[in-house]
Order: structure tokens, then sequence, then C-alpha cells
């Protein structure tokens, strides 16, 4: 009972901030004081280019009624027409998503094991030389900024030791081979940034974990080292490490957007760069409220995940 | 008010005579890292060996020299005085976005922390949904919204840095606000009639000092990176000022023929942050706080 009424909390929650977010980005492209076409075509255009493209944004409009129009149309899944292409928006974001989609599960499956291994490797030798040496590189490369770590990756095994493609340009006719090769640079990337932030909580909690009472126990009761690890001790320290995970989607969607422009891979976050650079309104505001909804979304799972992986957040609500 | 005072000397003991031999090796080794920074920012604030913008120091292309450390870009100007020069740019624009960002942040949190009822509950809600705007998309998205006429100065990447990040430290301000509006001496100076602005700057922003200095070098830390990153993609301070970000970005296709001329650069800011982060992580040990990256 009390589950379900905080499971049903949260996605109302979720839903209002949502909403937040739409009248957001809503004020902040639209409802700026000035004139919005003036802004998106710079001073010089002439009146008749100023007129179209106020006339295609329904800018003759109040922006109280823009606004339910676009939100009413939105929810019933029509996202528009792009202004620089004339094609609906669903049919442009489609591919892009399916890709970045691709390029998120590669991602995450480098990155399950770049988070663990070094983790756990520190846990269990915590204070030696092995430990301040992964914590000094996982300090190190938290430092660099992501296109400067894309670039460098570019130059290392595409430029130095040109063993994978620098661009991952792939389009229908490439094979599946050609496709994951050229995928493996960017996913690589983005793993690498993920597993720097989860590692250090990872080692935190997994520490306090293999300190803790139980673990004690079932090392009394004679288990091996092995089995107290993995099926004791690691499922209970992964919750502070998936809520970092959720927390810092944002930083990764914003990674996603560099990488892939590094990589030149049609995915989402390129489109999002172009949809900027060629001012197109109605796709900016589409790309940004899916962006916002799968973090929202993201973190929703995260915290049902820590409330049902943990008994005691259950209990103390 | 005797609490308050007699709780000042030990929160700032750190600051006596000799604290620089018990602070931990990280905060040492950061901080000097940081002083080499602001020293060739302000060496390269007033000279550098050639102009930021002056073509043809040198043969275009022709990489990396004794006179052209970090070689030349495509027309001909030399890297090393653009790196530079660069320098001052990147901690002016860096540290007036997060101060600004910690003021409104500050504010806005700590008032919505103490205030609470239905101001805290609208505050929440609209940083929520500010914080679930992924920031890049929402740094980008208010340097399009700016206009052709702002685009590419200081000071719009400034408030842009200050707004991604004030909702972040008005979430961290609140808790600490909550926190601290239990405790007895809040309860006293409401008994004696103090108004809501002096207990909130005088009792609470006080006594928050520690999470909020923490949080502040830890923005400061990524301010440095949101602007590289700004200009890498082409939305940051407009060309020719060599910030640092966009000449990493404008020098990519020389990757081949001179790395240095891409990678001095990047070592430039990944030093910078290195430093940040370890000034970052002994102060949050010297203060008892727990630094957490985080979005």
């Amino acid at each position: 009972m009390s589950v379900a009424r905080l499971l049903f909390s949260r996605i109302l929650f979720s839903a209002l901030t949502l909403l937040l977010v739409s009248i957001l980005i809503f004020l902040i492209l639209e409802a700026l004081p000035g004139d919005v076409a003036t802004r998106i075509l710079g001073r010089d255009a002439t009146a008749k280019a100023l007129e179209v493209l106020r006339s295609q944004l329904h800018l003759n409009q109040p922006a109280l009624v823009r606004y339910f129009q676009w939100i009413g149309d939105f929810l019933r899944g029509d996202l528009g027409v792009s202004i620089a292409t004339g094609r609906p928006i669903a049919d442009v974001l489609a591919p892009r998503i399916l890709n970045t989609l691709l390029l998120s599960l590669l991602a995450f499956a480098i990155y399950l094991v770049l988070a663990l291994v070094p983790a756990i490797i520190q846990a269990v030798n915590r204070g030696k030389a092995v430990d301040n040496v992964i914590s000094m590189i996982t300090l190190l490369l938290l430092s660099l900024p992501d296109f400067l770590l894309a670039t460098m990756l570019l130059f290392l095994f595409a430029v130095a030791v040109p063993i994978l493609p620098a661009l991952a340009t792939i389009s229908e006719t490439s094979t599946w081979q050609e496709t994951l090769r050229a995928m493996v640079l960017p996913a690589v990337t983005l793993a690498i940034m993920m597993a720097v932030y989860a590692i250090r909580v990872l080692r935190d909690s997994l520490i306090e974990v293999l300190r803790s009472d139980y673990v004690r126990l079932a090392e009394l009761k004679g288990l091996r080292p092995r089995a107290v690890l993995f099926r004791h001790a690691l499922p209970n320290a992964i919750v502070p490490a998936l809520n970092v995970t959720a927390l810092n989607l944002g930083f990764l969607i914003g990674g996603v957007v560099i990488v892939e422009r590094v990589f030149s891979y049609p995915g989402f976050g390129t489109l999002l760069i172009d949809a900027l650079q060629l001012r197109d309104i109605p796709l900016i505001k589409a790309t940004v409220m899916i962006s916002a909804a799968v973090y929202v979304a993201a973190n929703l799972v995260a915290d049902v995940l820590a409330v049902l992986l943990q008994p005691r957040l259950r209990t103390s609500r | 008010m005797t609490m308050t005072t007699s709780s000042l000397p030990s929160r700032f003991a750190w600051l006596d005579k000799g604290f620089w031999q018990t602070t931990p090796g990280p905060f040492r080794v950061g901080a000097i890292i940081l002083i080499a920074h602001v020293l060739f920012a302000i060496a390269g604030a007033f000279w550098t060996p050639y102009g930021f913008a002056e073509m043809g120091a040198g043969l275009p292309l022709s990489g990396a020299s004794l006179q052209h450390p970090m070689g030349l870009d495509q027309i001909g100007r030399d890297v090393f005085s653009r790196f530079m020069y660069g320098a001052h740019i990147v901690l002016l624009l860096s540290f007036a976005g997060t101060v600004l960002g910690m003021v409104a942040g500050t504010t806005l949190g700590l008032l919505s922390g103490y205030i609470g009822g239905w101001f805290d509950e609208i505050t929440q809600r609209i940083v929520e949904a500010m914080i679930s705007i992924p920031f890049l998309a929402l740094a980008l998205v208010m340097i399009i919204a700016a206009g052709p006429a702002l685009a590419g100065e200081p000071v719009l990447i400034v408030f842009v840095v200050a707004l991604v990040y004030a909702p972040r430290i008005a979430r961290i301000a609140r808790a600490a606000a909550m926190e601290i509006a239990t405790r007895e001496y809040v309860a006293v100076a409401e008994l004696r009639g103090e108004g809501t602005w002096s207990i909130v700057f005088r009792e609470i922003l006080l006594n928050a000092a520690n999470v909020l200095l923490v949080e502040f070098s830890l923005r400061l830390s990524y301010a440095p990176i949101l602007i590289g990153a700004l200009g890498f993609l082409g939305f940051g301070i407009r060309p020719p000022t060599p910030e640092w970000g966009l000449m990493i970005s404008e020098n990519r296709n020389l990757l081949i023929a001179s790395p240095v001329t891409v990678f001095g650069p990047g070592l430039g800011l990944a030093s910078l942050v290195i430093g940040f982060n370890l000034f970052t992580d002994g102060l949050s040990r010297m203060l008892g706080q727990r630094s957490v990256a985080g979005a």
C-alpha cells in the first residue's frame, strides 16, 4: 500500500515537473520581451522574411494561446513541423533517437565494467597502493573536459594508432560490423565519463557495507570471500551508485551532445546542435522537452529501484 | 547572539598562522596549481610573445618550435600567445559566473528553506524543473534566446553559467537552511523579534558557510569545463577572443599535423580543473564536509 502510494506521488510530481519544464522552455524561447522573429533572423533580415517566419511560428497569436496549442499538440503526439527542413519533427527525431539509444546501450555495457571492476579492486584493497593509484586516475579523468577526452581518444585510436574510424558517420547502408566499429570510440568516451562519477561513490559504499555486521556474519558463517562480496556486499552497495548515475544523467545528456559532435555521430545530440544553429525553434523545443523527459524518467526509475532494493526506505515513509 | 559569536573562532581556526602545514596534501597541490594559473593569467593579460590576434606571426601550420611552443594555427597566429592571453578570460568568466550563481542560488535557497510553506513549495518545483533540463541544453537554449546582439558577449556567458548553477546551488542551500532553522540560536533570534532577512543572513548564512564554501569551490571547478564546452560547440565567446574551448575546436583540423596545438590549450584547461578539484577535495576535508560531484 505505502509503496503504491509513494509510486503514485512520485509519478505525479514528475508530470508536474515536466509541465513546468515546458512552461520554462516556452518562456525562454518565445515569450522573452522583444520580437522573436528578429531575434531568430537577426537585425538585417528583410521585412518579408520576418513576416514569413512570424506566420510559420504563429507569432501573430497571443503567447498564451500559442503555448496551449503547442503543449496540446505535443501531448497528443504531434510534435509539429521543423522550420529548417519542412519535415514533421517526429520523422526527423525517430532515427536520431534510435541511433543515440544504440550508442547509449553500448556505452552502458562498457560503463558497467569500467565502474564495477576498479571500485571492487579499490574496496578490497582499501588503503593500499592500488586504491590510491585508482583514486588518482579517477580524479584526473574527472577533471578532463568531455570534449577534450573525446578528442584525445580520437587522436590515440584513430590518428596515432589508426585502428578505429575517426568519424562515426553511419547510415542505413552500413553493415552492423561497420556500425559497431564506428560506435566504439564515442561509446567508450561516454562510458569513461559515467564511470568516473560512479567509481568513487561505489568504492565508498562498498567499503561501508564490507564493514557492516551482516557481512561480518556471512564471513563468520564461513562463506567464501568471493561469495560474500558478490552475493551480500555488492547488491547493497549499488544503490548509492545508482542514484549518482541518475543524478548525473544531466551531465551525460550534455556529454552525448559533445561526444556525438566530436565523432559526427548522427544522433539526438547532433540534431540538437543543428537545430540550435539553424534557430529551428519548433525542433529545439521538441528536443529539449524530450531530453528533460528522459532525465525525469530516469530519476523516477532510480527512486523506485532504490525503494524496492532497500527495504529500509520503504518503511521510513 | 552569544552562541553565534562563540562558535566563530573554532570555525575559522584553520585561518591561524601555520595552518599550511596542517592542510591535507591535495589542498596544497591544488592551491599551488591554482596560484600558478592565476600568475600565468595575470602575466598573459599584460604581455604575450606575439599579439593574440596577430596574423602572420610565423609560417602557418609550421608546428611547434622554440619561438612557437604550441605551433601556429591555420591563419598563422601564435597559439601559445593566444593560450596565454586566454588564461585570464577563462578564469574571470568562471569566477564571475559562479559568484553570480552563488549569490542568486544562496539567497533563493536559504529563504526557501527557512520560510518554508507555499513559498518553498513553489520555489522547489521551479528549481526542480530547471535542473531537469540537461544543463548544456539549458545553456545553449538561453544563448539562442538571447539573440544575435548578445551572442558571443562575455556578459551573456556569465549569466548563462549563473543561471545553470543557481537552481543547483539553491537546492544545497535550502537543505542546509532547513537543518540550521531547527537549532536553538535561530529560535532565540526569532524570540528576540529579528526579521526574516536578518535571521537568514546573520544566523543561517554564517552557519551554512562551510557547506556553501565547498559548494562554491565545487561549482568553480566545473565552470571552465562548461564555458569550454560552449566555446567548443561554437556558442561561447566570439572569435577572435582566445577562450580555450574555442581554440581547441578551431585547431582540431591540425590534430594530425601538430597535436600540441590542440593539446597545449587542452592541457592548460585540464590542469586548471585538476587544481580546482584537488583544492575542493582538500577544502571539504578541512571543513568536515563531503563534496559530491553531481548535477
